[in-house]
């Protein structure tokens, strides 16, 4: 295989390129934009003998670029996405960046797809606690009440379906839960959320729907190489901690934080008052939290992983490593 | 109501939708994108009901009063003639447009078919720079004699990111780049004190290391300016390194002087010695304490009254404008301000782009230009 990996220079795509050369694949073209990252792939490629490596520093919004940039591959891994700015700004760089690289893959004939989506495309605000979320869970229709980030990630995902499901395109989903590792960030919402000097614990008791950089990257290897056309393979590790778990080391390991618990019912009440407040005040204070969010990101779920286990994924770093080696990054990294 | 259309959906449209829905004057009823997918997910996001990659078209089926140009400022005038030749008001995002030569069409073409224009120029409209107006009505600041402008840009922010990672962003095909983009919310602020006839002086470099890309590396991101007029003097920077990321009119004036603080929304009198000896200079931080007291009571009272959102003054900007436009007044911006503050854009730009023999390799920066 010819692989085309986007956001090669990333968080994520740097483990995928590592554990596609793990796993013997040695024909890679690296999509990648920043210089410092392009170096860093090239000492990884460095590491495997017989290695043969393309960097292309395309901008998927650059639609004829990324057409050249494609040339040669046969596959394409699509980590690239817009995580930050606001809404428009995020669909901008997801959406109409894939929508480029959909039409090139068409153009150039690509056999495989492998689209990394996220847990966000999920409907869970009907989902009562304990429920499991797995691949047969019920998908958001639009994204438009859960928030900017996953507004864009829904409509990546129709886009791709709309423009390369009925081709002869087999495409690949991979949803991960929540990405970390050593150069992640350290604290994810579900965990809870830090205002004026304050940290609110909202995630409780939930189980956090963990899997560490590299276990990702192995997983999305797996489906790269045994993954069937339009099958879906959501990630997270085993022996998953809850938040409160994830917290308490977070706090003995990386930094003290002066935390106040916030229970579901406070969280939920308070999320409508705030719903209602920023109506009020024509957005003096933006809806970020809503009644429809609190019951998506909030209600306690169960994960599985089995799929994923049944095409030869495990996580080779288990989660208390991973923790261990995540915090240690962040605990070196300046305040 | 006001039948409002939005060319351009990129990020700064978001906020055109929502101030023009919450000045009770207008209901957006479309968008235009010549990307449809960027028309799309503002419409769905914000549940407007058409959609168009056509701007005239948009105009012709919508039946608008009212265009928003939120698209890149090379654009505008075409925009802008487009939608006055058929009827519409304009309200232009800032910056107006590339020179001021297109401002001067823009303002003549809408005089001739009498329809009226304004620019996001929001700093106008803020608490800040209204109680600088009221104590200027006043007399308390006596003839203003000279303006310190400070402009801080992050550029590790949303915009400074978008600007530095895509060399193909509009930024980098204006004149004056970065500085063309963020002048226009100094100048708005100065145009009204400094007179048709002025003298400039400026200084840009880089500061930042260079990252590889021929493009975004010549994007200068340090100004120091002039402008000198017979009476009124200006001086400023637009720093994109200096921490915290200040914006700040200092107003000095043969009676008093004040400090305009738009991250604070605060204005208040510099320091003034009232007593002799160590008690005049005990005394001072106290009144000032007192002032900056006051200006928080009042921000307060603003944020209980829901008159404190981040985009307050446009709100302001747009309900004066729509106002103007349903009763048939003047409106609230005057076309010869717009004129003078692009006329100052202009002159800081040629300055800074005429090439001048300029100090080369100094430490931790590379002078782009200099000029007299």
């Amino acid at each position: 295989m010819k692989i085309f990996v986007t956001g090669a220079g990333g968080f994520l795509g740097k483990q995928i390129v590592e554990q596609l050369l793990i796993a013997g694949e040695r024909d890679l073209v690296l999509g990648v934009r920043q210089a410092k990252a392009m170096q860093e792939l090239k000492e990884v490629c460095a590491k495997y003998a017989g290695t043969q490596f393309r960097i292309e520093n395309a901008n998927l919004l650059d639609r004829t670029a990324i057409g050249r940039a494609l040339e040669g591959a046969d596959t394409v891994i699509h980590a690239a996405a817009g995580t930050k700015g606001g809404a428009a700004d995020m669909f901008l760089n997801s959406v109409l960046g894939t929508r480029n690289l959909c039409e090139a893959i068409l153009e150039q004939g690509i056999k495989r797809v492998i689209f990394i989506s996220s847990f966000s495309v999920y409907d869970t605000s009907q989902m009562r606690a304990g429920e499991l979320l797995d691949e047969n869970s019920p998908l958001e229709v639009d994204g438009v009440r859960k928030g900017a980030y996953a507004y864009t990630k829904v409509q990546q995902e129709h886009l791709v379906r709309q423009m390369l499901g009925e081709q002869k395109t087999e495409v690949i989903f991979v949803r991960p839960g929540v990405i970390y590792g050593p150069g992640g960030s350290g604290m994810s919402s579900r965990v809870g959320i830090s205002a004026l000097g304050i940290f609110a614990k909202l995630g409780g008791g939930n189980l956090l729907p963990l899997t560490q950089v590299q276990n990702c990257a192995a997983a999305i290897v797996s489906a790269t190489r045994h993954g069937k056309a339009n099958e879906v393979f959501n990630v997270t590790d085993d022996e998953l901690p809850s938040c409160a778990q994830y917290l308490s080391m977070y706090r003995k390991k990386v930094k003290k934080l002066t935390c106040v618990p916030v229970p579901y019912f406070a969280l939920f009440l308070g999320s409508k008052w705030l719903e209602s407040y920023s109506l009020r005040s024509k957005g003096q204070l933006p809806a970020v939290l809503t009644p429809y969010v609190v019951k998506s990101m909030y209600t306690p779920l169960k994960y599985s992983n089995q799929k994923l286990k049944a095409i030869g994924w495990k996580p080779e770093i288990s989660t208390s490593e991973g923790l261990n080696q995540a915090f240690q990054f962040l605990a070196s990294q300046p305040t | 109501m006001l039948r409002v259309g939005i060319v351009g959906c990129g990020k700064i449209s978001d906020a055109h939708v929502e101030q023009a829905r919450a000045t009770g004057l207008a209901e957006v009823v479309a968008v235009a994108d010549r990307e449809p997918l960027m028309a799309q997910q503002i419409a769905q996001r914000l549940g407007i009901e058409k959609r168009y990659t056509d701007v005239l078209t948009m105009i012709k089926e919508a039946k608008l009063d009212v265009i928003h140009v939120a698209t890149p400022p090379d654009s505008h005038l075409a925009i802008a003639r487009l939608a006055l030749e058929n009827g519409c008001h304009v309200f232009l995002e800032k910056p107006l447009a590339l020179d001021t030569s297109q401002t001067q069409e823009i303002l003549s073409l809408a005089e001739k078919v009498g329809r009226k224009v304004a620019v996001n120029y929001l700093y106008n409209f803020e608490s800040p720079f209204k109680r600088l107006e009221t104590l200027l009505a006043q007399g308390e600041l006596g003839e203003i004699v000279h303006i310190e402008s400070a402009y801080g840009y992050d550029l590790n922010g949303e915009y400074g990111l978008a600007v530095l990672s895509d060399p193909k962003h509009w930024v980098h095909r204006l004149p004056g780049k970065l500085f063309h983009n963020v002048l226009d919310h100094v100048m708005c602020k100065i145009a009204p004190f400094i007179g048709e006839n002025f003298q400039t002086v400026a200084l840009a470099s880089r500061r930042r290391s260079p990252m590889g890309s021929e493009i975004v590396d010549a994007l200068p991101d340090e100004l120091r300016f002039i402008l000198a007029s017979d009476r009124v003097s200006v001086s400023g920077y637009i720093s994109a390194h200096a921490k915290p990321v200040t914006h700040t009119l200092k107003v000095l004036g043969t009676r008093n002087s004040y400090l305009l603080d738009f991250v604070s929304r605060t204005c208040t009198p510099l320091a003034r010695q009232r007593f002799p000896g160590s008690i005049g200079r005990l005394i001072p931080a106290i009144d000032q304490a007192r002032s900056f007291s006051g200006e928080a009571r009042s921000n307060f009272g603003a944020f209980w009254r829901h008159d404190y959102h981040f985009f307050i003054g446009m709100r302001r900007l747009l309900t004066a404008f729509y106002g103007s436009i349903m009763q048939g007044t003047a409106s609230p911006q005057k076309p010869a301000e717009l004129l003078i503050a692009s006329k100052a854009i202009d002159a800081i730009v040629a300055s800074i782009n005429t090439p001048k023999d300029a100090p080369k390799d100094t430490p931790n920066a590379q002078m782009e230009a200099l000029s007299l």
